[in-house]
């Protein structure tokens, strides 16, 4: 069993605020994101849950029960940190009994956890090495497997893959899944990575100025972002005014059909995302959607990053074509049901 | 730490650091003191005005002596255990363990097992008695000391700063002048200040090698204890610690935090 | 001993400065310590065994060493000798590390104390011993205030502190001067390595007892084994402090080594050569069993 339950969290460092008015329940068996800019204080909660800090206020439940007093030796807890942090002095395997030991459970039974977790976190055969034979990657599955041995209620990790390359931080993402959903452990995983964050967890918590802004699912966020600056985290762009009058948004990129819960005769921002936008080269007669002109263009790889004005708007496109040059005259179409518009103002 | 513990755990160390200094000053300042005073029964500067008049010029050239043998020795370790520092503390080298182990051996084996078995040869390369002679025994130990503070510095040494130098068009020697040695002053200062001190309180080698004619301050003090007088003894004995301690204060200030680690 | 190790986020095994370059730069410190320090061990050795050609002895023989280790005396002296060396060194030791823990834990503000307790790492042993003496002999100053408080009628009845059959001013001394060196090296230490290491041993389960018992004690014993060895020889190895609080009889091994060799009577040198050889030998024997003592916990992943 595992839920965690931050309630009226409130962190102080001296005279700063970093955290406050900060709510969140995580459920038994999710794997939650804790998704946001580096320094926005993720660390400093999580070091709170693992009791490492006291919080100024607010209370911290697992399992119902609250922790605020119970020194981090006692909480079921266990945070990996962004550096591995292995004893130096010890092997594989001794580091990753470590707090078995320390709970006074050696012997044959501990062994016997060791070996799983070493299979597990594909650690096998590397019992013996000293912690400075092994790789970055090798160091940090480690790190893991320290914590998850011990088979805490709510484990904590804090960016552990900031300091591995690409290739491998993609791996060790798998990897983390899928230990995740075998244990149906259930995990608070910070990073600042948002594609990162999408791509594993169950649920995502965005925290952005110093607030939590939106929790839902990976898509919830990237589809129906609360507000505008949730949705630029995500990548969206293209942010236009328009009013809403019966069932439908008139702006400066178009007359579009919304539905009728959107209010009457109000301003309301919307946002369409650079690549559900629909782009072809101008052909002489062929005029369906909004005219432009290419302002520049971006070769990213997969696809091209197109800007192209529109009257008086910029419109950012992205295409898998890679077919457009500044100056070029283009037509874009905004498929209607792809524009998002924001509740309220 | 709480506020209590600290006060408890300084004025622990207060007292015991600055006993022993307590007595030494009371003796130095003292005219008549008999037993069972706890404090002098008359004050005076008998003691300073002996060492400073009558036997002024005995105290004077055993100050001189303790200086030059010290200073002398400081400086060429440091000038040797510079470019050995460093190349034990940035390179690997086939023979890097067997260096290690000869650079200790000095530092373990006692001063007096080796002034026993250089006198005989010192006297016959003319060394004994010598300024030279107690500089070369001193070495010894200092020299391995200054090389190990200097390792430790190299060792954390980032050699990628004088790359950089040398990419901006500095020749070699203005490399080593402008960058290397501003960056590891503060390791120099440790050294020579190691070497210094272990120098500056040395007895038994200086007193073997030197005979009687290079008298340090430690030799004059050793024979003025066998003389009872001890408010002289107490007033050179403050007099001996006193460069020492300034060398500490000045290493304080300008070394910052770091400390005198490892002098013993 | 350990060795500073070149480690860390700018280690390399650099394109060498090569061979030639290399041996200049330790030619001179090598040559220093191979003549003076090799040469002197090598020639006190000699000499002890009986090779004076100056003095008109020619032959190698045992015979100084043979009477060194046949004395009587020197049984006692070395019994001594060790006893003081291992007081000191253990008693300092323990003390050390608390003392580091103690100062580790305290803040920047606290630089004043920092800066006390480096003090008697610049006071050299004789005068520390002098002031002793002042302090611990049946006349001196506790005595007097013992006296003042009524606890002792007489001089007589002070206890003997120092010139006594414990040596207790002489480990007095040594433990005053060598707290400081050690806590100092053990602070280095724990600076360096600090704080993250306990948050995890706290993350991991481990109680303040269990995380000084698993983490602290391992990461600092290197340096406080390196620490107490040089302690140890040094206490061992020195001369003025015994000579000035110790007892006239028996005396440390060192007192001994050098009554010996500046005896009137010049057959008496070669024997106290021979008496310093023979405390060479026992702290570098020292300093061996550390090394294997110290490999071996490190293999087991009982210390750094």
């Amino acid at each position: 069993m595992g839920e965690l339950d931050l309630k009226n969290l409130r962190i102080d460092y001296g005279a700063r605020i970093i955290i406050q008015n900060f709510n969140l329940a995580v459920r038994n068996g999710e794997m939650m994101s804790l998704l946001g800019p580096s320094g926005a204080g993720k660390t400093t909660i999580l070091k709170a849950i693992a009791g490492l800090l006291t919080p100024t206020g607010g209370d911290i439940l697992i399992d119902g029960q609250s922790v605020r007093d119970v020194p981090p030796e006692k909480r079921d807890a266990v945070m990996v940190f962004q550096k591995p942090l292995l004893f130096p002095f010890m092997n594989v395997a001794q580091n990753i009994g470590f707090g078995l030991r320390m709970r006074g459970q050696p012997g044959r039974e501990a062994q016997r956890h060791i070996g799983a977790i070493l299979a597990l976190t594909q650690l096998a055969g590397l019992e013996h090495r000293k912690v400075h034979e092994l790789s970055g990657g090798q160091q940090q599955r480690v790190a893991l497997a320290r914590a998850l041995v011990l088979k805490p209620s709510v484990l904590l990790l804090d960016e552990p893959l900031s300091n591995l390359d690409a290739n491998l931080r993609q791996r060790m993402r798998e990897l983390i899944q899928t230990i995740q959903s075998e244990t149906r452990m259930t995990m608070l995983f910070v990073t600042h990575d948002q594609s990162e964050a999408l791509m594993i967890s169950h649920r995502v918590a965005l925290l952005l100025g110093g607030r939590l802004r939106q929790v839902g699912e990976p898509r919830e966020l990237f589809y129906q972002p609360a507000d505008p600056e949730v949705a630029r985290f995500f990548g969206g762009r293209n942010f236009f005014k328009g009013r809403v009058r019966d069932g439908q948004l008139h702006s400066d990129l178009g007359v579009f059909p919304v539905g009728p819960q959107n209010g009457n005769g109000h301003v309301r921002t919307a946002t369409i995302r650079p690549e559900d936008i629909r782009i072809a080269p101008q052909a002489a007669g062929l005029s369906r959607g909004l005219r432009g002109r290419v302002v520049k263009t971006r070769f990213e790889g997969s696809s091209t990053r197109v800007v192209v004005a529109c009257g008086a708007n910029e419109v950012i496109v992205l295409t898998s074509e890679d077919a457009y040059r500044p100056g070029q005259e283009v037509a874009i179409t905004v498929p209607p049901e792809k524009i998002r518009l924001f509740p309220g103002d | 730490m709480k506020t209590s513990s600290r006060r408890f755990f300084g004025s622990i160390v207060a007292a015991a650091v600055g006993l022993p200094f307590l007595s030494l000053m009371l003796w130095s300042f003292a005219e008549r003191w008999f037993y069972p005073a706890l404090w002098p029964q008359a004050w005076g500067l008998r003691a300073w005005r002996y060492i400073t008049s009558t036997a002024g010029l005995q105290v004077m050239t055993a100050i001189g002596h303790s200086v030059v043998v010290a200073a002398v020795t400081a400086a060429v370790a440091v000038v040797i255990a510079v470019p050995a520092g460093r190349a034990l503390g940035l390179y690997d080298f086939k023979g890097k363990d067997l260096v290690s182990v000869l650079l200790t051996l000095p530092i373990i084996v006692p001063p007096l097992c080796v002034a026993m078995g250089l006198h005989l040869w010192f006297i016959r390369l003319g060394l004994a008695e010598t300024y030279a002679g107690v500089i070369g025994v001193h070495l010894t130990f200092c020299l391995p000391y200054a090389i190990f503070v200097l390792w430790g510095v190299f060792a954390n040494y980032n050699p990628d700063f004088e790359d950089q130098a040398r990419s901006l068009g500095a020749s070699r020697t203005a490399v080593m002048a402008r960058v290397m040695l501003p960056m590891i002053l503060p390791g120099i200062s440790v050294a020579a200040l190691f070497a210094f001190l272990l120098s500056w309180s040395q007895y038994l080698s200086t007193l073997i090698i030197g005979g009687g004619r290079v008298t340090t301050l430690p030799v004059l003090l050793f024979a003025l204890m066998g003389s009872g007088d001890r408010p002289v003894a107490a007033a050179v004995s403050l007099v001996f610690v006193a460069p020492a301690f300034i060398a500490l204060l000045f290493s304080a200030r300008h070394l910052g935090n770091r400390s005198l680690a490892g002098v013993r | 001993m350990t060795s500073p190790r070149t480690t860390g986020a700018d280690a390399r095994t650099r394109q060498g400065p090569g061979a030639v370059a290399l041996s200049l730069a330790l030619l001179p410190a090598l040559a220093v310590v191979l003549l003076l320090f090799g040469g002197g061990f090598v020639l006190g050795i000699v000499q002890a065994l009986g090779y004076l050609p100056g003095a008109g002895l020619g032959e190698w023989s045992l015979a100084h060493f043979a009477r060194v280790l046949t004395d009587p005396d020197f049984l006692y002296s070395f019994l001594l000798t060790l006893y003081i060396a291992g007081a000191s060194t253990a008693i300092a030791a323990g003390i050390s590390i608390p003392a580091a823990l103690g100062l580790a834990s305290l803040s920047e503000r606290s630089r004043v104390i920092h800066f006390v307790f480096q003090m008697p790492l610049t006071v050299p042993h004789l005068v520390i011993a002098i002031a002793v003496m002042f302090m611990l002999a049946p006349a001196g100053l506790f005595s007097r205030a013992a006296m003042g408080a009524g606890w002792i009628a007489s001089p007589a009845d002070f206890p003997l502190l120092i010139n006594d059959a414990w040596g207790i001013g002489i480990i007095l001394t040594y433990v005053w001067k060598e707290i400081p060196f050690i806590t100092l090296m053990l602070l280095a230490v724990l600076r360096h390595t600090g704080r993250d290491l306990q948050d995890v041993g706290r993350t991991l389960k481990a109680d303040a007892w269990q995380r000084f018992r698993y983490i602290t004690l391992p990461i600092i014993f290197p340096a406080l084994g390196a620490a107490s060895l040089i302690v140890f020889a040094y206490t061992f190895g020195a001369f003025e402090v015994p000579f000035l609080l110790g007892q006239t009889y028996p005396m440390t091994l060192p007192v001994w080594a050098y009554k010996h060799y500046s005896d009137i009577d010049l057959m008496a040198r070669p024997e106290g050569i021979a008496t310093g050889i023979v405390i060479a030998l026992v702290v570098m024997t020292a300093v061996i069993l550390a090394q294997v003592l110290t490999k071996a916990a490190r293999k087991r992943g009982l210390i750094a």
